[in-house]
């Protein structure tokens, strides 16, 4: 359960409800929001402890969230989050694109992607530099240089960046080449030793749908990164398999509303991976933020014939562009607005 | 007036208030000012909003939106 007390109550008072707890052998969380006291019982309380809790004048609400999760529901805070990557907010009525190729291939493809990208209006570049592919006979990413080009990349167009980690063994990589935001793909999802690890960074992770994950175990995962460190989760959804055949996935944009009443936890749709078609993006885009996502995230490329992964799913430059100017209406629409690009370093050169 | 439409027109207002003020939080953010394309504007008008009325409409808009008219936040 998790106690909300009320604006103002004494850190006296908090310490020793805490010390109800902990002395029953409850673990307890406390919420790090600062407008009033949370706090989350981390094991089952008997009916006893529970109504002399309940009863005490500090306790304004007590709420038992509709799964196993704590620290991302959102009575763990008084608000949605909002989730800084690199400087960028996310969340909290600022809506972010992310763009970029599906995978780092070369140092010219790479800056030709994140010059469109930029110019378009998107906030944080992708590119995948370890490439979880379905046959292991297709391309498998640059590995470490991908990072490598994938930063430098972003420094030129001022851009934070985001990478899909797969292994733990990646992660002193992922650090050294400064990457902002970690990505947990969605074969991933329910890796928990990743998890684990990933947490530790203290980086925001985007954490993507599992193809057959229910929004329980969804909030599970980010519950496992928050319980081992990181606060700053961003959910993606990118599409559940289902029986239609006609699209790559179906986009579940049920889970919109319903995440955002159940986490704090900012939340953003993939509609490339969902579709897999480049000209339904456009219009499962707009439904996206219609039904209150965070932000997008799309794969861009300047010549998607000639890409090594997933070019029949990538926008083309121009097409991104009217989808950046796309999001700023209709997130306006929503009484939200789209995140201010940061600034682009004076005197770094661009290509490759 | 039935309370369901004046509902629904303080909802479009509403919605009008949001994009103007993306309009003008937009300018603000490159620190520069632009008139609307009337000429485009014009072509795709319906005629269910007056188009004589929306020269003055777009003007005003644009006051109200540039930066250096002190129109924006």
């Amino acid at each position: 359960m998790i106690l909300r007390l009320w604006p103002g109550t004494p850190e006296a008072r908090v310490a020793a409800i805490t010390a109800m707890l902990e002395t029953s052998g409850v673990r307890t969380s406390r919420s790090p929001e600062m407008n009033r006291p949370i706090i989350a019982t981390l094991d089952k309380v008997d009916s006893e402890l529970a109504g002399r809790i309940d009863a005490l004048d500090e306790v304004e609400s007590v709420v038992h969230p509709v799964g196993e999760w704590r620290r991302v529901d959102s009575s763990f805070r008084d608000g949605p989050s909002v989730v800084r990557v690199g400087g960028v907010p996310v969340g909290g009525g600022s809506v972010v694109v992310i763009a970029g190729p599906c995978s780092v291939e070369t140092p010219e493809q790479l800056d030709d992607a994140a010059r469109c990208a930029h110019k378009a209006g998107a906030h944080i570049l992708r590119g995948g530099a370890f490439k979880p592919r379905t046959s292991p006979y297709a391309f498998q990413g640059l590995g470490q240089e991908g990072l490598y080009l994938l930063k430098e990349a972003g420094l030129r167009y001022g851009m934070p960046i985001i990478s899909e980690i797969m292994d733990a063994a990646q992660l002193p990589a992922f650090l050294d080449h400064d990457v902002d935001c970690l990505q947990i793909g969605a074969r991933n999802m329910q890796n928990f030793t990743l998890l684990k690890s990933v947490a530790t960074a203290r980086r925001p992770v985007l954490l993507k749908r599992g193809l057959s994950a229910t929004i329980k175990e969804w909030l599970q995962s980010a519950e496992y990164l928050a319980a081992h460190g990181c606060d700053n989760v961003i959910f993606c959804e990118r599409g559940i398999r289902t029986f239609e055949p006609a699209t790559r996935n179906t986009l579940d944009l049920t889970v919109l509303p319903l995440m955002q009443q159940w986490s704090h936890l900012p939340i953003m749709v993939d509609p490339s991976h969902a579709a897999g078609i480049p000209g339904l993006i456009p219009p499962l885009s707009r439904a996206a933020l219609a039904a209150g996502a965070d932000g997008l995230a799309v794969e861009v490329h300047a010549r998607p014939e000639d890409a090594k992964s997933d070019g029949g799913q990538a926008l083309l430059p121009g097409e991104l562009a009217g989808l950046v100017a796309d999001a700023r209406v209709y997130a306006a629409v929503g009484g939200r607005h789209l995140a201010q690009q940061l600034p682009r370093p004076v005197g770094r050169p661009t290509g490759g | 007036m039935q309370p369901q439409t004046r509902n629904h027109l303080a909802f479009l207002d509403r919605a009008l208030l949001n994009l103007l003020e993306e309009r003008a939080r937009l300018l603000a953010e490159q620190d520069v000012s632009a008139p609307a394309n009337l000429e485009d504007l014009l072509l795709r008008a319906s005629g269910d909003f007056d188009p004589e009325r929306l020269p003055a409409v777009f003007e005003a808009i644009e006051k109200g939106t540039s930066p250096s008219k002190g129109g924006s936040r």
